[in-house]
């Protein structure tokens, strides 16, 4: 257990949002899931008592008779900010004092580091281009998920669960949205903490040795199939990705189905948005893992090749 | 009635709202307390924590002063020690003197200047005034168009200058009276330049009259700098005074045109500070001490090179002492390790094979030739012969392809020209045939050109290990792999490597070695010589200034002698064939067969048999018969040749042969094995053996090792430290897992570790042999691994400007030239080149006490002593000699061998057992050497000898009374030419002198030879100053004392009009005043060296 190496690799500071991010990440989550336990609790009980419904104002707890009405900004919320603010400041300073900003030696056009790493939030990206085809990471998986991220209002047909935290009434969204960003964020850490040297995989402890040599030859799905030539590669690979699309379809449907209550909302959806949905979820959701078990697992680089790109 | 109370029930109190019923005070308190104490961190970080420099600059201003207040007290009392002293008193008193004669009539002066200074104050205001207004108006009247115009402002002009000015003219400083007076322009231009005339002449006369005083001011202040040691009491009071104003703030140097910004002097304060700080002073705090080399400051003021540029670190870092040494994980060239701080001078000084005052560079210099490592290595400087060499071959080989493309094109347009039709079109094409001719006749002078060059460069080129081809004919086969397996254990401090060869691979390579080598001609067979006179030979010949020898064999002790240029030679009997040795030692150039550089083979008899020409090469027969192209005609080995007679050669070869042990060496009859052979070639080629030695078939080999020009400069990313990089990193030994006091993943920590033990980097690692490592184990030392360390990180691609680089121009750049032929030849073994450097025959016991004599010149002075003509002529021919080489002549005995040009002669020195030998240098080198010794000594090139005059008769007389008076016993010691006389001879004949000497620098000679030539045994103090000439120190014989003239000037213009016959005359007459005068002891007084030399006595004398 190459401590050193943990250490130089979490203490460098262009790392540091990376290792707060993996406290902070798990931290806002669980936050957020416990205002929605206590939303939906609310819910319930508000659902069976409707006379506490109609007097209910507060968030949380029902309003009682000396508490007021409302409450002003100053300087109830004012002095939370403040409180807010003092702390970020004190962070602030702390970090500046503690941690000077990166700078390395003057680049040297003839020597490329090894690895050559990307900024942490285009880390994902650099991770992804292990499993797709430049294009299809670079290019394509991008643009969906910008498109998708602003589909989405449009295809949600769920009127509940806005404003507040809550996963009673929003389990497909938070569910989806969750998923990719848990991905998303899987991808940098990877991507920070597990490549080393010409992009080997090194699990925390071991030391990154720059001598490493490992024997893994990929392969695409067609040669394993044994098929040779296009254009009988693209028509193998489209079937495949056909029957991707489909399985994957199923599995989302049976997911998203799961409850009663989704299913009301199911039936409130138009096809084109739930198509629109499905295509989304399945092309950036669940080709990801899909595509990542079968590089790492099977050392299956594409499924569909054709001369122009490849999936 | 029930006996229940009524329980009072409390009203609940209402559940608290929790937003604003919630104190957040405590929160609140704690995070403010948290501000306060982060901001109170952070101002004192920005304030003191990242500028570390604040606080050292305080603590240097204390300790500096308590050391200046320290010193105050011993400097003052130094200081009036030296005003107590006599000579200062009596200095001083002149001045004063002189002070006080001029002082009345300096009173005047100044009264009278004051005076009218006063005058000019009243007087040059309205003058002024007026002539400013004139002029204005001047330029208006110019400026005007019309003449009417003109006319007008010249009546203003009139005006102005009729107008009447009333000034009031002080009569003197102090009175405060003055005179009124009213007066026109004209008049207060007359006073005014008056005043100021007068004025001009007052103070000129001030000028005059205090001269003399201000010199001798000037000359008793000198005394006073002269002899105090340190600063004065009022240096010292100054510059406490600048500590206690001293401005803390960060101290820069900026250099816009490198790019430097150094600030290394915010912490270092006192780094150039005129005292000499050592810890002691400064409190123990190493980082305030002074430079430890001012001296060296002065030639590289910090003002124009900073500090970074030699030593390396961050220079504009001031945050901490790591960042500003460079010491962090991305500044790449962090400051240099103390004991490499000499690298630095690398940077610059890369042309320069010896730099001045780098002793730990120029070590490493040394041992980077010495040790033959340029020989695998390529780097630039060291062997250029080799290169250039290359270069021209690849250059005849294209225009030979030129010739022939030509050659070609004639014969079709000839061709052409006999089938075409029309007149015109033959009459062109034999036009183009005679041009393409003509063609081949310039590139054929081109051809000529780079033969010639071809021929020096082979004549320059040598090879660092002994020439293999002639194995057969040298050694005995039964050696060979015994030294292979262990070159130390045979000759230990051998500079050939081990290589880790297995014993098969040691099979092959001997018997590759041996099989490829050439059959013959075999040397003459030789019979024995007398080993007792070879040892005498050998001790006193000069050999052991390049070799070593037990000190056993020669009777001189029981450890090992000598120097460590070349080859040990207590153990030659083991190794080699006495015939070889005896040809070696006779002539070592003589080599076993010419080797033709184009055909790439050695020649046999029979090539030139076959032409009707006699197998004899050498420098003067060195064209193939075969193709007309330079031949390599010598062993390509720097050891000379020693003039040495036929039978002294087989007497010293006969005493070596004697060194040797009785071992028993194992059959090696498996290197007759043609088997083997492939294998071998292919292990020697492997492991790049044709770099250092010359083997039949790879002349032409590269060099398998890296290029080292820019070692320095490689990223770290590029140095393979293999599996050991994670130890580098942390900093653990790899050898014993100790922990280091720091890591070593750097180029130091690279090379260190590389050249302690060549084969570290494969620790660990699983590998057939030939994929291992091939550097062979070179055995260094502590000492010398820092040496070549240091030199190695000083090998770097510099981004320094060109003007910042060392550039010298012609003289300089002679003796950067010149000394890579001086450290090729080991000149420094038998010579003192460089002042300070000891030659290695100083060391010996043989040459100390009145061995003394017999050792060879000191040569620090060279350029200035002799002609560069004839220092051509004697480099050329150290014997001078005009006899030519050749072979043997007719009707000699089978044995003979080569006529030597010059035998048994020393050319200059023949009175000195010590040879010098003859080196056989080309033209370039011969050039470059006379050019080194010129530019050494600051000569002026070339050399335009002084004119002597032509002595009349009288002074005839007068020089010859000089030469054999007793105070100038000249002839006792110099050479005369006649050998009953110069059998006690210590000193050269003076018939040289005249093609031999420059003048000026006899004049000096003559005067103090020990300050040129410390231990010399020509006497000091011939002569002393009498006023403005130099004149004979002892009793004057008739003739010289009515000689009115330099004594000194004439004694060397007779010196160089001596004639053979004068020499003659002045044996006898020597011979004849040396029976008269009884032991008459006028001796000559020496006068005692107080280092001033000939120039402080005529200056000094000039003053009195």
């Amino acid at each position: 257990m190459d401590w050193g190496q943990l250490w130089s690799v979490a203490a460098a500071p262009d790392n540091i949002p990376i290792v707060a991010m993996l406290f902070l990440v798990p931290f806002f989550t669980w936050m957020g899931f416990h205002q929605a336990r206590a939303n939906d609790k609310l819910v319930e009980q508000l659902e069976a008592d409707p006379k506490l419904a109609k007097t209910h104002h507060r968030k949380t707890w029902p309003w009682n008779a000396n508490w007021a009405r409302d409450l002003h900004v100053w300087p109830y919320l004012l002095r939370i900010e403040f409180l807010a603010v003092i702390i970020v400041t004190v962070v602030l300073f702390v970090w500046s004092i503690t941690l000077n900003a990166p700078l390395e030696e003057p680049s040297n056009p003839n020597l490329t580091m090894n690895p050559a790493k990307a900024p942490w939030y285009f880390l994902g990206l650099q991770e992804m281009l292990v499993y797709f085809d430049p294009w299809i990471a670079g290019v394509v998986m991008p643009s969906l998920i910008i498109v998708g991220l602003m589909a989405f209002p449009f295809v949600d047909s769920n009127p509940l669960g806005i404003g507040y935290y809550t996963w009673r009434q929003r389990k497909v969204a938070v569910g989806s949205f969750l998923f990719g960003f848990f991905m998303w964020i899987a991808l940098i850490v990877i991507g920070t903490f597990i490549r080393g040297p010409s992009w080997i995989w090194f699990w925390p402890g071991q030391t990154w040795d720059h001598n490493k040599v490992i024997y893994e030859v990929n392969r695409d799905l067609p040669d394993i199939f044994q098929i040779n030539g296009q254009p009988w590669k693209a028509i193998f690979g489209v079937v495949v990705v056909g029957l991707f699309y489909l399985v994957a379809g199923l599995v989302i449907h049976v997911i998203v189905n799961w409850s009663k209550f989704e299913k009301k909302i199911f039936e409130r959806t138009s096809t084109l948005q739930y198509l629109t949905f499905q295509f989304f979820a399945i092309t950036i959701l669940v080709s990801m893992p899909v595509k990542l078990i079968l590089r790492l697992g099977f050392r299956i680089k594409y499924v569909l090749v054709t001369p122009w790109f490849n999936i | 009635m029930a006996d229940e109370q009524l329980e009072k029930r409390e009203p609940q109190a209402p559940p608290k709202d929790p937003v604003a019923d919630r104190s957040m005070s405590a929160l609140l308190m704690v995070f403010s307390i948290l501000l306060i104490v982060t901001l109170i961190w952070a101002l004192y970080d920005e304030v003191y924590g990242q500028r570390p420099w604040k606080s050292y600059q305080k603590e240097f201003v204390q300790l500096y002063s308590k050391h200046l207040e320290a010193i105050k007290p011993t400097q003052k009392g130094q200081e009036q020690a030296i005003r107590d002293s006599d000579d200062y008193r009596q200095l001083d008193d002149q001045a004063k003197a002189a002070a006080a004669e001029a002082a009345p009539r300096l009173t005047e002066i100044n009264t009278k200047v004051s005076d009218i200074d006063a005058q000019l104050a009243d007087v040059s205001p309205p003058f002024q005034d007026l002539r400013a207004k004139m002029a204005a108006l001047q330029y208006k009247e110019d400026t005007t168009d019309s003449e009417g115009g003109k006319q007008y402002i010249r009546k203003q002009i009139d005006e102005v200058k009729a107008e009447p000015v009333s000034v009031e003219i002080h009569r003197d400083a102090t009175s405060g009276q003055v005179d009124k007076k009213e007066v026109n322009f004209a008049q207060l231009q007359d006073i005014y330049t008056g005043l100021q005339s007068q004025k001009g002449q007052l103070i000129s006369e001030q000028i005059e009259i205090g001269k003399k005083s201000a010199e001798l001011a000037k000359e008793r202040d000198r005394y006073f700098q002269q002899h105090l040691d340190g600063l004065s009491d009022q240096q010292v009071g100054g510059l406490l005074d600048k500590m206690k104003k001293f401005d803390y703030d960060i101290k820069q140097i900026n250099l816009p045109e490198s790019g430097v910004v150094d600030r290394c002097e915010s912490c270092h304060t006192g780094i150039r500070e005129p005292v000499t700080l050592t810890a002691k002073d400064v409190g123990n705090r190493p980082e305030f001490v002074s430079h430890p080399y001012k001296d060296l400051l002065k030639i590289h003021d910090p003002d124009r090179f900073g500090c970074s540029t030699c030593h390396g670190g961050n220079g504009r870092a001031t945050t901490s002492v790591e960042k500003g040494h460079g010491n962090y994980e991305h500044w790449l060239w962090p400051l240099y390790a103390k004991e490499n701080t000499e690298a630095g001078c690398n940077q610059c000084h890369d042309k320069d094979r010896v730099v001045a005052g780098a002793d730990v560079l120029n070590r490493g210099k040394d041992l980077f030739q010495y040790r033959g490592c340029y020989a695998c290595h390529r780097y630039e400087g060291f062997d250029r012969e080799s290169d250039a060499l290359a270069d021209a071959q690849q250059k005849i080989g294209k225009i030979d392809m030129e010739r022939d493309a030509h050659q070609k094109e004639i014969r079709e347009a000839l061709a052409k020209a006999g089938n075409v039709e029309s007149d015109v079109e033959a009459q062109r094409l034999l036009h183009q045939a005679d041009s393409l001719r003509q063609t081949i006749a310039s590139l054929d002078a081109n051809v000529d050109q780079l033969d010639i060059k071809s021929k020096y460069l082979m004549e320059d080129q040598k090879k660092f290990g002994p020439n293999l081809k002639d194995v057969k004919v040298k050694l005995k086969k039964e050696w060979i792999p015994i030294w292979l397996q262990d070159p130390q254990a045979f000759r230990p401090g051998t500079k050939m490597p081990t290589f880790r060869l297995n014993a098969d691979q040691i099979k092959a390579i001997s018997a590759f070695i041996w099989q490829d080598a050439l059959e013959g001609p075999k040397p003459a067979t030789q019979p024995t010589g007398d080993a007792n006179h070879g040892k005498e030979l050998f001790k006193s010949l000069g050999c052991l200034a390049c070799h070593s020898i037990d000190g056993r064999l020669i009777d001189e002790g029981n450890k090992k002698l000598g120097g460590d240029f070349a080859a040990d030679l207590s153990r030659v009997g083991e190794k080699n064939s006495f015939d070889y040795v005896v040809r070696w030692i006779h002539n070592p150039r003589e080599r076993t067969a010419p080797y033709c550089p184009t055909e790439k083979r050695d020649l046999t008899p029979a090539d030139y048999q076959k032409h009707g020409l006699p197998y004899v090469f050498d420098l003067d027969h060195s064209k193939c018969p075969n193709d007309g192209h330079e031949l390599q005609v010598q062993n390509m080995t720097v050891m000379p040749n020693f003039r040495l007679a036929d039978q002294d050669a087989r007497d010293i070869a006969t005493f070596l042969m004697q060194g040797k042990r009785n071992i028993q060496y194992p059959d090696a009859s498996y290197m007759d094995d043609a088997s083997l052979k492939e294998d071998g070639k292919r292990l020697v080629r492997t492991y790049g053996c044709a770099a250092c030695h010359e083997i039949a078939g790879m002349e032409d080999e590269q060099r398998i090792g890296t290029e080292l020009t820019k070692e320095g400069s490689k990223p770290i990313e590029r140095l393979d430290f293999a599996l050991l990089t994670k130890d580098a990193e942390a900093g653990v030994d790899p050898i014993n897992g100790k922990t280091l006091p720091s890591p070593w993943y750097n180029s130091k920590g690279f090379f260190e570790h590389k050249l302690g033990n060549p084969a570290i980097y494969d620790r660990g690692k699983e590998k057939a042999p030939e994929d291992r490592l091939k550097m062979p184990n070179i055995y260094l030392e502590g000492n010398d691994v820092t040496a070549l360390t240091t030199f190695l990180l000083g090998s770097v691609d510099t981004a320094l400007p060109e003007t910042m680089r060392y550039n010298p121009a012609s003289q300089k750049k002679a003796v950067e030239d010149g000394w890579w032929v001086v450290k090729k030849y080991n000149c420094m073994g038998c010579h003192n080149a460089l002042i300070g450097q000891d030659s290695i025959l100083m060391g010996l016991s043989m040459y100390q006490g009145d061995g003394k004599e017999q050792l060879p010149p000191r040569l620090t002075s060279e350029g200035a002593r002799v002609n560069p003509v004839w220092l051509l002529r004697f480099l050329h021919d150290p014997s001078l000699s005009d006899q030519s080489g050749g072979p043997p002549p007719k009707g000699s005995d089978a044995a003979a061998l080569g006529q030597q040009p010059g035998l048994n002669r020393n050319g200059v020195r023949s009175y000195l057992k010590a040879r010098m030998p003859t080196f056989n240098f080309s033209p370039n080198e011969l050039q470059a050497l006379v050019n080194f010794f010129m530019g050494a000594s600051d000569q002026a090139q070339p050399y335009i000898p002084e004119k002597v005059d032509t002595l009349t008769a009288d002074e005839q007389n007068v020089g010859r009374a000089l030469f054999t008076s007793q105070a100038a016993p000249c002839l006792k010691c110099h050479m005369t030419g006649d050998p009953a006389h110069d059998v006690k001879a210590t000193a050269p004949n003076f018939l040289l002198a005249k093609e031999r000497l420059k003048p000026e620098w006899t004049r000096r000679w003559v005067v103090d030879p020990s300050l040129i030539s410390p231990g010399t045994s020509m006497p000091s103090g011939l002569f002393k100053r009498d006023h403005d000439r130099w004149v004979l120190n002892g009793n004057l014989p008739p003739d010289l004392q009515k000689y009115d003239k330099d004594h000194v000037a004439l004694l060397v213009r007779y010196m160089f009009q001596m004639s053979a016959d004068e020499q003659k005359r002045l044996g006898a007459q020597l011979a004849s005043s040396a029976s008269k005068a009884a032991a008459g002891p006028t001796k000559t007084t020496a006068s005692v060296n107080s280092g001033q030399g000939w120039r402080d006595k005529v200056v000094s004398s000039l003053r009195r």
